[in-house]
């Protein structure tokens, strides 16, 4: 069976494009013009599918600028009940609206324009990481020669172990269990420093910076933990 | 005086009885003083002055003392409440040149000084202890006597606010001693700028010490005018710098819609032609076209769209940058990420690696907007590998200078022609190149095209960051454009101990 996309985006042309893209990738393509049209669908969508808990779709592609509001609505709407994937399409670099969506549980997101085979990147991540809300976590990430094991607390580099201090193994697994996705710079900080930490930046940049020294061939151009310029970092996708 | 009565003789103990009669002045008022110094001489003639215990004087020797006792002790309470009077009136001064000097400093740090209508009351409540109530014209004078268009400190009666706004209208003062209107009951005090009266204080008459007689009311009625005139040249100083502000705001809109039309009518035009003709050549000639050329169109359209998405972005920086109002989002940031961010960015188009990056070690985190910091080397390096040939090397430096963070951009292309140092970074200047292509020397024509407003708004997010961005020659040819950034000290962070690693 084909995977089901929701894709809410008003703008026609961009609308065909992607629905023409997604269809030759061999999606089933859902299209919705507005924010109400979208929840209707996802509810109908619902219907159609067999078991009654199961969400009708797969993944969702979510436009920020819809005529009918933010897609806050239906984040919200969605993570209520669903761990289906979401991933927000943004007009604009410094989006405000962009960041508290991903710290609201959106899975990633693009910056238009963007290419065909970014977004195919990003939609396969955000399905790998399906699920993630209800499953157990990831243990183990492996890629490029470096290995974590999140539940034995160990990082090994081309074969030799690298020695993190609790605090940096904390940050880095924190990243591998969201492997290929954004973490916001909010959702870090809370996560490995506590809620009473999430402005202070400048932790971040600290231990991002001792970690890529530690695990980066060229700190100045890193390759795996990658930094999302106003919003948080991305370690690369796992290898499978 | 009893005790020494046997021991000294008469004028001996006249001159006593000056003395105290002296020392008491210093402290009882003039009229008490001359009082009790008629009565001591009185009490004097009766117990010393021979028959004691009567008023009638034996020998006119003793008379001539009784007069001339009374007459100097009489001056000398006159000499000492003409004394006591003069330096009241200097210490009053000198509070009243206080109180105008404080105020004025109040005035002089505040860029509103209607925040400061408060310490206008609390200067005129000083001088009087009667209701004080002020009137302030916000913005425009009002055709009609509008309270809305003003500011109102307590609550007059009717007629009072047709006072205060008589007041403002003629620009006079009002009240007792004033000489016009002298029956009202308050005083009403303009608030006179160079230009224009701009507001009112009314001073009610109550318990006021303004009720004190003649001289001493007029200077309090002076010092009172002077506050309020104090104010008036404050309000208007700022007022005429709020117009000059508006003016330049609207000087800057105007260039950057002219820089913007400029932009949209000459950069937009290229690109957008380019992928018009790719597209319809794909989509009319398809068919007959190889895979490798159709791919080869398709690839142009990809370029061509980064390049006006870039160019979009440049130009909705800058309206957003010279909007009024503008707030940067800052944040603690590292050279290094922001640098690796570009790399990343740059790499899919630049396939050979020309472009490097050499970092300081130990560079400090920026305070900045690494969104705009982006932005800014981004469109550099753009530049960089634009203007500079094929294989030549780009570099991005970082290092610390001065207490500024340094971010540069060097390349080995033709650098800028002297006359276009300055230029290049002026939006506005695009026009004349454009009209008078003969005029402007090839290199700097280059140099301007493609790069449309691109280097201003690096330029524009360097002095949003209290920075500068500036253009040199590089040594041994080529192009240095040098971002500096002032350092800010960044806050501690509590370092967990190296110890306890992750084994």
């Amino acid at each position: 069976m084909s995977l089901r996309v929701l894709l809410v985006e008003d703008d026609r042309g961009l609308r065909v494009t992607l629905r023409d893209a997604l269809t030759v990738e061999g999606y089933k393509v859902y299209t919705a013009t507005s924010l109400q049209e979208g929840m209707l669908l996802l509810s109908n969508v619902k219907a159609e599918g067999g078991d009654a808990d199961e969400a009708g779709v797969d993944l969702i592609l979510l436009d920020l600028g819809l005529p009918d509001g933010s897609g806050e609505a239906i984040l919200a709407a969605v993570r209520k009940r669903h761990s289906i994937p979401v991933v927000v399409i943004s007009a604009r670099q410094g989006d405000g609206l962009k960041i508290d969506l991903l710290d609201q549980g959106a899975d990633d997101y693009l910056v238009k324009p963007f290419s065909i085979g970014e977004l195919l990147a990003r939609m396969r991540v955000a399905l790998r990481h399906r699920g993630t809300y209800l499953k157990a976590a990831v243990t183990l990430y492996e890629s490029d020669g470096l290995t974590i094991d999140l539940v034995g607390r160990q990082v090994i580099q081309d074969g030799v172990t690298v020695h993190l201090t609790p605090t940096e193994f904390q940050l880095l697994a924190r990243l591998a269990r969201s492997a290929g996705q954004v973490v916001t710079h909010r959702q870090l900080l809370n996560d490995v420093w506590g809620a009473e930490f999430v402005e202070h930046t400048h932790y971040l940049r600290l231990y991002m910076a001792q970690l890529r020294g530690k695990l980066e061939a060229d700190p100045a151009e890193p390759q795996r933990l990658l930094t999302e310029l106003g919003v948080g970092y991305r370690l690369i996708e796992a290898a499978r | 005086m009893i005790w020494l009565d046997p021991k000294v003789d008469l004028a001996n103990l006249a001159l006593v009885l000056i003395l105290g009669s002296a020392v008491a002045t210093l402290w009882l008022p003039a009229a008490i003083s001359v009082a009790a110094s008629a009565a001591s001489v009185f009490v004097f003639n009766w117990m010393f002055v021979s028959p004691r215990g009567h008023l009638n004087v034996e020998v006119h020797q003793d008379a001539l003392l009784l007069i001339s006792l009374l007459l100097v002790t009489w001056i000398i309470a006159a000499l000492m409440a003409v004394q006591r009077a003069t330096s009241d009136r200097a210490r009053e001064h000198a509070r009243q040149a206080e109180q105008l000097r404080d105020f004025g400093e109040a005035l002089r740090d505040s860029p509103d000084p209607l925040d400061h209508a408060e310490l206008l009351q609390q200067a005129l409540s000083d001088l009087a202890r009667g209701d004080i109530m002020i009137l302030i014209v916000k913005a425009e004078m009002p055709q009609a006597d509008d309270i809305e268009a003003a500011l109102l400190l307590g609550r007059p009666g009717s007629d009072q606010l047709e006072g205060l706004w008589h007041c403002v209208r003629t620009g006079k003062p009002l009240g007792p001693g004033t000489g016009r209107y002298s029956a009202l009951p308050d005083w009403y005090f303009p608030m006179r700028g160079r230009e224009a009266t701009l507001g009112a204080a009314l001073v009610g008459r109550g318990l006021t010490r303004l009720n004190s007689e003649g001289s001493v009311q007029a200077g309090l009625r002076s010092q009172a005018q002077a506050l309020c005139d104090q104010f008036g040249l404050a309000m208007e100083r700022a007022m005429t710098a709020r117009a000059a502000a508006r003016a330049r705001d609207l000087a800057q809109t105007q260039n950057v819609r002219n820089a913007m039309l400029a932009a949209i009518s000459h950069d937009y035009r290229t690109p957008l032609a380019t992928i018009m003709g790719a597209a319809s050549s794909l989509a009319e000639q398809g068919a007959r076209l190889d895979d490798e050329r159709r791919e080869r169109l398709a690839r142009t359209i990809m370029e061509e769209s980064t390049q006006l998405s870039r160019l979009t972005d440049n130009m909705l920086q800058l309206a957003r940058l010279y909007a009024p109002g503008m707030r940067l989002v800052l944040d603690w940031e590292s050279a290094e990420e922001v640098v690796g961010a570009i790399l990343r960015r740059v790499r899919r188009h630049d396939p050979q690696r020309r472009v490097r990056a050499i970092l300081e070690p130990g560079l400090p985190l920026a305070r900045c907007d690494a969104l705009l910091l982006s932005q800014m080397l981004d469109n550099l390096v753009d530049n960089a590998l634009k203007y500079s040939g094929p294989s030549l090397p780009v570099e991005i430096t970082v290092r610390r200078q001065n207490a500024n963070i340094v971010f540069a951009v060097s390349d080995r292309g033709m650098g800028v022609h002297p006359d276009w140092r300055e230029r290049i970074f002026e939006a506005f200047q695009r026009g004349v190149a454009a009209q008078a292509p003969d005029a402007v020397p090839a290199d700097a024509r280059a140099a301007q095209r493609g790069a449309g407003v691109g280097l201003t708004v690096c330029r524009a997010i360097a002095r949003a960051h209290g920075g500068e961005l500036s253009y040199q020659p590089r040594e041994g040819g080529g192009s240095i454009f040098e971002f500096r950034l002032p350092e800010v000290e960044p806050p501690l962070v509590a370092r967990e101990s190296a110890r306890s690693g992750v084994p």
